[in-house]
């Protein structure tokens, strides 16, 4: 069987056409970005959030595949912040009521995504295996307002692809530095709800989700496959 | 609000017997749950407390806004879903939860923003201790994941905390996980009286009144919540 984040990446055409697509994902963050009550509806859609146990629906040969399916994450958080700071700049995200300009927390969170990036990478290699590449993807946005609504989606989808894999690792000590990664994705999560006119903490608990759950959510934004390339 | 038993699905923490596989011992596995109940109840007493204590006026003279009690508010009633979760969960198990403690919050309680530091630090603290603790459920998937969905909402408060008080809601690219002693020397001048659990598996005590001085000695991580 092939590692989790190859199928990850060659299941995304699949995903793509059948699942959520990006125009309605992007339709739904911008009710979010709107400041609607639907914030975070799309995570609600049936079939997505059940509100039980994540089950091993797909798994996990070993801790290696757990972090290349971080990395996988981590990789398009990175790309995507990256992108898009070099998209647009302080004035069309416009005043931040939360202290630091919005560009600025926006330049952090991308440097802690490209931390993730090279730790995680650094750790797989260190543990024989071999860390998934950055691949190539359209976010969809249009504007500062979008982007944000993305950002927002990104960062919660991220935290509970985290949550829902914690229970895979099997060292303890990667399991700390999943828990060092996780909280950092919360702690994003938090602002860029606040930026975005939702509640930082919209639950008393975090919303675990499975690896298939998190690839309907973040698959359409992977528009090539680096290992199996198939052309879009 | 969500209900305890409807926490309790959501967070897969129903079907909590450790499995026959499972090599930590229920008595390891009560004492990592407690440890967080203590730490729960802390949390949920100082916001239940404080926010009767305080009006709206006196987070609005600060230039907030009157939402920004409500936020609190909902916070506290995070911490009060995270003690009746872990209360159900820990006597489900067969385990005796502690109960709430005296605590001293009078230095908090002086003004809105003494009560906002303070609840900064407790939540920065709250964060660092999940982080460091749940590597002690690795072998029961079900709490672990269970404690994980705690611990992103409390790394969430603890950057809304941080944004009011004019601090980074993130200020590094790694959240510091803290051992149990740091966590108890964080804590403790809080505590007037009140059972301290902390994990058997950090050499922890499972239900004695008596905070551990274990690992006073470990010094890679200071204990520096951004207060």
């Amino acid at each position: 069987m092939r590692p989790l984040h190859e199928r990850l990446l060659s299941d995304v055409f699949q995903e793509q056409a059948r699942r959520l697509s990006r125009r309605r994902l992007l339709a739904q963050s911008a009710t979010v970005a709107a400041g609607g009550a639907l914030a975070f509806s799309f995570l609600d859609a049936p079939g997505l959030l059940g509100g039980r146990t994540v089950s091993a629906q797909t798994t996990f040969a070993d801790d290696v595949e757990v972090l290349n399916y971080a990395l996988t994450l981590e990789h398009l958080e990175y790309a995507f912040y990256r992108d898009g700071l070099e998209t647009f700049s302080d004035e069309d995200f416009g005043e931040s009521p939360f202290g630091a300009p919005i560009s600025e927390r926006l330049t952090s969170i991308r440097d802690h995504e490209q931390a993730h990036v090279e730790t995680l990478t650094t750790v797989i290699t260190d543990l024989g295996g071999e860390p998934v590449e950055e691949a190539a993807y359209d976010f969809g946005y249009t504007d500062a307002i979008s982007f944000l609504a993305v950002a927002q989606a990104l960062e919660n989808t991220g935290v509970s692809a985290y949550d829902g894999a914690g229970q895979f690792l099997e060292n303890p000590d990667l399991l700390t530095a999943a828990g060092t990664i996780v909280a950092v994705e919360a702690r994003h999560a938090s602002y860029l709800n606040l930026l975005n006119g939702v509640l930082p903490f919209p639950a008393a608990v975090e919303t675990p989700l499975t690896p298939d759950e998190v690839l309907a959510i973040a698959g359409p934004f992977i528009v090539t496959d680096p290992i199996a390339t198939p052309e879009a | 609000m969500l209900q305890p038993l409807d926490m309790l699905t959501k967070a897969g923490a129903v079907r909590l017997a450790p499995a026959a596989q499972d090599t930590a011992s229920d008595e390891d596995i009560l004492s990592v749950l407690n440890y967080a109940l203590t730490l729960e109840h802390l949390e949920n007493a100082f916001y239940r407390d404080g926010l009767a204590s305080f009006t709206v006026d006196a987070f609005t003279a600060l230039g907030f806004q009157p939402s920004v009690v409500d936020y609190i508010a909902e916070i506290g009633a995070h911490e009060l879903a995270h003690v009746e979760t872990l209360t159900a969960v820990i006597t489900d198990l067969g385990g005796t939860p502690v109960a709430e403690g005296i605590y001293d919050f009078t230095a908090a309680y002086a003004d809105a923003t003494a009560f906002l530091a303070t609840a900064m630090a407790l939540e920065n603290t709250g964060v660092g201790a999940y982080t460091g603790a749940a590597q002690y459920l690795i072998d029961n998937d079900d709490l672990l994941t269970a404690a994980l969905t705690i611990h992103g909402v409390e790394a969430r408060h603890a950057a809304y905390l941080n944004v009011l008080n004019d601090e980074d809601p993130f200020p590094d690219a790694f959240d510091e996980p803290l051992t149990p002693a740091e966590v108890v020397e964080i804590a403790g001048p809080f505590i007037v009286d009140a059972e301290v659990v902390t994990p058997l598996a950090a050499g922890g005590v499972g239900g004695d009144a008596t905070p551990m001085a274990e690992d006073e000695e470990d010094e890679e991580a200071e204990a520096t919540p951004a207060a």
